[in-house]
């Protein structure tokens, strides 16, 4: 992809970019001048034009999330989600750390679209950096007059705040997240009411990725026809992909949505290929939360659609984690429970016991004490969690549900193979102190 | 009444109500921990799941959706469909109770919530026998979290009832949800123990045995209780309660549902304040004095003395010495067979409401509302049938008077026939009263513990406690409540309403409705009290 043309991080490299007025030099907030001499409703129709969809998991058309809002409300919140906590995802942290201007003014945008008077940006507490890097740009953009009270003399007032989080995955979840913001504990609201209607403080509130954000200044800068004009009909505009694990070049690359798993992972553009030669095992490319490949499936692309013939939840964050033929899948498998059963929220009976029981059966695999009837077990326990099917009030046991079912799934046989290779002596010590 | 269909049955909802409550309305058991009507929903116990009908997105056609909806959180529509009775209702189900046992300790024999527990009744019914978990279990720990409530939080469901019952209810939210997932805790905020006035409640709504009243643990086994209806003497709200003994002695009371009045709760006032009906100083046999000797006749004896008594008195005093003080402890048929037997005897005598007893001022849940949204009230007035005595007294008419008039004209020897009905399980009577009434001529004092009204007496007659008396009980709303007898009163004595029958000329057996029945022609308000009882409108 040589003749990619870098659109969110093409301040790469520039120094001092962090500041107003180096970004400012560099064509900065030309689109908020532009678009507050229009009015919200082109800004919307251009952005659902573009067809700029969420890039923090789901994928819901920006726009359309937007035109939810009821048109009599009084007032409007926008929550930027900058909770990112999928495991191996780093990008909004790279986006905001690299060009944190570019996200404000995305977030001003959206706030001015929405007619939000307020923008709140969710932060995990982990972002140190992060925090202090956007904090600053914000205290610059309110003395520069960007921030606060009638901006650029165009008569919208917005104030921006820094919400940090404690730390819980369930908070990226657009109700935990908001409910955190009120001070509560982050457990995901029941639905309807939507958020757009009754969300945070019970007002409309939209709740926007930090990646889609800022996506949305180039759009009012170049057209939504531009946009599209990169990668696909469905999934179009510039992504950020993250690789990690055992590749040469692990980190945060911007692409067009039309590469595949194995371009990201293998190609010099991007992850580099294997280290030090070692054969790939598996890819989980959207974040563990989407599910996993197997080397003879890393053809698929790295868009919105394709994932689900794979058997996949969807795209994800795009972050893709390698797992090369040292790992035993078995550690892949503990480990990956033991993220959900220590982050599932509590709240929903199949998510709280359900995460917990599959990262004692996991442990228990990856100690040398499984039984083969296990991975039924498994599979059954994983099967019975899940929004979709209508077992929980938020998506987080979906995202357990996928890498645990894809694992067992897919690689079955290596399971099995390992469960029958266990030392016979340790696995019967163990299994009767378990029991 | 928005009919809906239910597993191909139609049935008619309440307006309004999630489909839920209308299935429990109308018979069906639908496993539910985290729903209660008198609460806010969360939809978190993911049991109550059913099938529902919804248009297909592109056909529009009505259809099966593939996914399930929680019943407490769907509301009923006119002409929904939906079904519980499926295979995939049911497994998630099956799915559910095993995941609610996977970490419970089932210490069942050692519980005191066996017996009552929805978690053995869904698991017997809708679980399975056997865990499939290998592992250890996870052990929660056993909580002393205030002052009438212990946590054993290892056999909790985390329904979260509690917490929001505390924070939606009594309004003092000292409860909350600790950690995270499986390790997720109920638990109180350190140095916060749950401490308010409703705090039974959340014993009687934790649907398994994780939150214990310490005032009950380990008395009884609860299918040794036998329960009784009743309604609380505690102040004048007049909660519907029921009353739990075994061998008559009353263990525990629990709220009954009675809307409008205390929908589902209770205080801890009327909970945990009934044990002065086994405190041993009561008195248990009428007393007589002759001259200056005392003794206890037989019951048998009682009416025609005090006829003898009464009517010697009038005859030489006439009726208007006479004065009736009706106390609110008693029952509005106790205070009616008195009245009218003293009316009988002597058509002038004055009836009169007896001590009130006040103590501070209303309080109102959740605390620190508006009186307007106060979800439960206890009432300042610490008896349960002001009002009831008050309206017979209007409605009876004649000579009548206040109270502290009484004392006076005792004092004055305008009455000297006095017949005293206290009752009150504490703070009676003032000294002040005692030194006025005792110069009366006959003085006959009702009383449950001995006092110096007592000492005083030319009979003495003792008075039950409400658990052993039957009757009704007008609140401070004006409601006639029926309440029934749950035990047998203390050796020797009789109940009230049993021997004022007697006395006022009437043969055979006393119940409260028999005296309705014949109050009902001057007063039709008492005709129709008797209904049945209302159904509870929630399982548990």
């Amino acid at each position: 992809m040589a003749d990619y043309e870098p659109v969110l991080l093409k301040h790469e490299g520039v120094e001092n970019i962090r500041s107003l007025e180096v970004y400012r030099a560099n064509g900065g907030y030309q689109s908020l001048a532009k678009a507050l001499k229009t009015t919200p409703d082109e800004v919307i129709d251009e952005v659902k034009r573009a067809n700029l969809r969420g890039r923090g998991g789901a994928g819901f058309p920006a726009g359309v999330k937007w035109t939810f809002l009821p048109k009599d409300r009084k007032r409007t919140l926008l929550c930027v989600n900058a909770d990112e906590s999928e495991p191996p995802t780093f990008s909004n942290r790279y986006l905001m750390e690299a060009d944190p201007h570019m996200v404000l003014e995305g977030t001003i945008l959206a706030s001015f679209a929405t007619q939000a008077q307020t923008a709140y940006v969710y932060m995990r507490i982990e972002f140190h950096e992060p925090f202090h890097i956007m904090q600053r740009a914000i205290d610059e953009a309110y003395a520069a007059g960007l921030l606060g009270k009638n901006i650029l003399k165009s008569g919208y007032d917005l104030d921006v705040y820094i919400h940090r989080g404690a730390g819980a995955y369930v908070c990226g979840e657009e109700t935990g997240l908001i409910e955190s913001i009120e001070g509560k504990r982050g457990w995901p609201r029941i639905k309807p009411p939507f958020p757009a209607v009754e969300g945070l403080f019970g007002q409309p509130t939209v709740v926007n990725n930090v990646e889609t954000v800022a996506n949305i200044p180039h759009i009012l800068e170049r057209g939504a026809d531009w946009f599209k004009s990169i990668g696909t009909d469905s999934s179009s505009g510039p992504k950020l992909f993250c690789v990690c694990g055992p590749v040469n070049k692990p980190g945060c690359y911007e692409g067009p949505m039309t590469i595949s798993c194995e371009e990201l992972v293998m190609s010099d553009a991007y992850g580099g290929g294997m280290r030090r030669g070692v054969p790939l095992k598996a890819v989980f490319p959207g974040g563990i939360s989407m599910g996993v490949l197997k080397s003879d499936e890393l053809q698929m692309k790295m868009d919105f659609d394709d994932p689900r013939n794979f058997g996949l939840l969807g795209l994800g964050t795009a972050a893709a984690v390698v797992v090369n033929a040292e790992s035993d899948m078995r550690d892949v498998l503990r480990n990956v429970s033991r993220f959900y059963s220590h982050e599932s929220c509590g709240q929903c009976t199949q998510c709280r016991e359900g995460t917990s029981w599959l990262y004692k059966i996991a442990s228990r695999i990856a100690m040398g004490a499984g039984r083969i009837e296990d991975i039924d077990l498994l599979e059954e326990v994983s099967g019975n969690m899940g929004m979709m099917p209508g077992f929980s009030i938020c998506g987080l046991p979906d995202g357990a549900t996928f890498p645990i079912r894809g694992i067992v799934q897919k690689f079955r046989a290596e399971l099995e193979e390992g469960i029958r290779n266990q030392p016979s002596g340790r696995a019967d010590a163990l299994l009767n102190v378990l029991n | 009444m928005p009919k809906i269909i239910i597993d191909g049955t139609e049935i008619e909802a309440r307006d309004g109500v999630p489909v839920l409550q209308a299935a429990l309305e109308s018979g069906l058991d639908i496993p539910h921990y985290c729903y209660h009507p008198g609460l806010s929903i969360v939809a978190s116990c993911r049991l109550c799941l059913m099938e529902m009908k919804l248009p297909h997105p592109q056909t529009k056609e009505m259809g099966w959706a593939p996914k399930l909806f929680p019943s407490c959180q769907t509301p009923v529509r006119e002409g929904m469909e939906v079904r519980f009775g499926t295979e995939k209702v049911e497994a998630n189900q099956k799915t559910c109770m095993e995941y609610f046992l996977l970490n419970h300790p089932l210490d069942c024999p050692v519980c005191d919530q066996a017996g009552e527990c929805h978690l053995q009744d869904y698991s017997y019914k809708f679980g399975s026998a056997e865990s499939r978990m290998y592992e250890q279990k996870q052990v929660n720990p056993k909580k002393d979290i205030g002052p009438k409530t212990l946590l054993y939080s290892d056999r909790c469901v985390m329904c979260t009832r509690c917490v929001r019952f505390a924070n939606e209810v009594a309004g003092t939210g000292e409860l909350c949800v600790t950690n995270r997932g499986g390790r997720a805790e109920i638990d109180v905020f350190p140095g916060v123990p749950l401490d308010n006035g409703m705090q039974g409640n959340v014993v009687d709504i934790c649907p398994v045995g994780a939150l214990l009243d310490k005032d009950f643990m380990f008395k009884q086994r609860v299918w040794f209780l036998k329960g009784g209806d009743s309604i609380c003497p505690g102040c004048s709200t007049g909660c519907a309660i029921r009353v739990d003994s075994n061998e008559n002695v009353v263990h525990r009371l629990k709220p009954r549902f009675n809307p409008g009045v205390n929908d589902w709760w209770m205080c801890d006032a009327g909970r945990f304040d009934f044990k002065y009906v086994h405190d041993v100083k009561r008195i248990a046999k009428p007393r007589l004095r002759r001259g200056q000797e005392s003794d206890t006749p037989d019951w048998s004896e009682i009416p025609d003395i005090v006829r003898y008594r009464f009517e010697q008195h009038i005859a030489r005093r006439g009726g208007a010495s006479v004065a009736v003080v009706l106390s609110p402890m008693m029952a509005n048929e106790e205070a009616w067979l008195l009245a009218t037997y003293i009316r009988s005897l002597a058509p002038e005598a004055t009836l009169l409401l007896g001590h009130v007893p006040i103590e501070g001022e209303d309080e109102r849940y959740p605390v620190g509302c508006n009186d307007d949204d106060a979800k439960f009230t206890i009432n300042n007035e610490k008896c349960p049938n002001r009002r009831g005595v008050e309206m017979l007294i209007e409605q009876l008419g004649g000579s009548t008077c206040a109270f502290e008039v009484f004392a006076k004209k005792c004092a004055d020897g305008e009455f000297t026939a006095a017949w005293v009905v206290g009752g009150y399980p504490k703070g009676w009577p003032t000294k002040d009263l005692t030194k006025s009434v005792k110069k009366c001529e006959l003085l006959v004092a009702q009383d449950i513990f001995e006092n110096e009204l007592t000492g005083e007496a030319e009979i003495v007659l003792p008075a039950c406690a409400w658990v052993e008396r039957d009757g009704s009980f007008t609140n401070a709303g004006g409601k006639i409540q029926p309440f029934e007898r749950a035990i047998d009163p203390i050796q020797g004595a009789r109940r009230d309403g049993q021997y004022l029958f007697e006395i006022a000329g009437n043969e055979g057996l006393y119940s409260g409705e028999r005296v309705r029945e014949m109050m009902a022609d001057k007063m039709a308000a008492y005709a129709n009290v008797a209904e049945a009882p209302l159904k509870p409108a929630h399982q548990h």
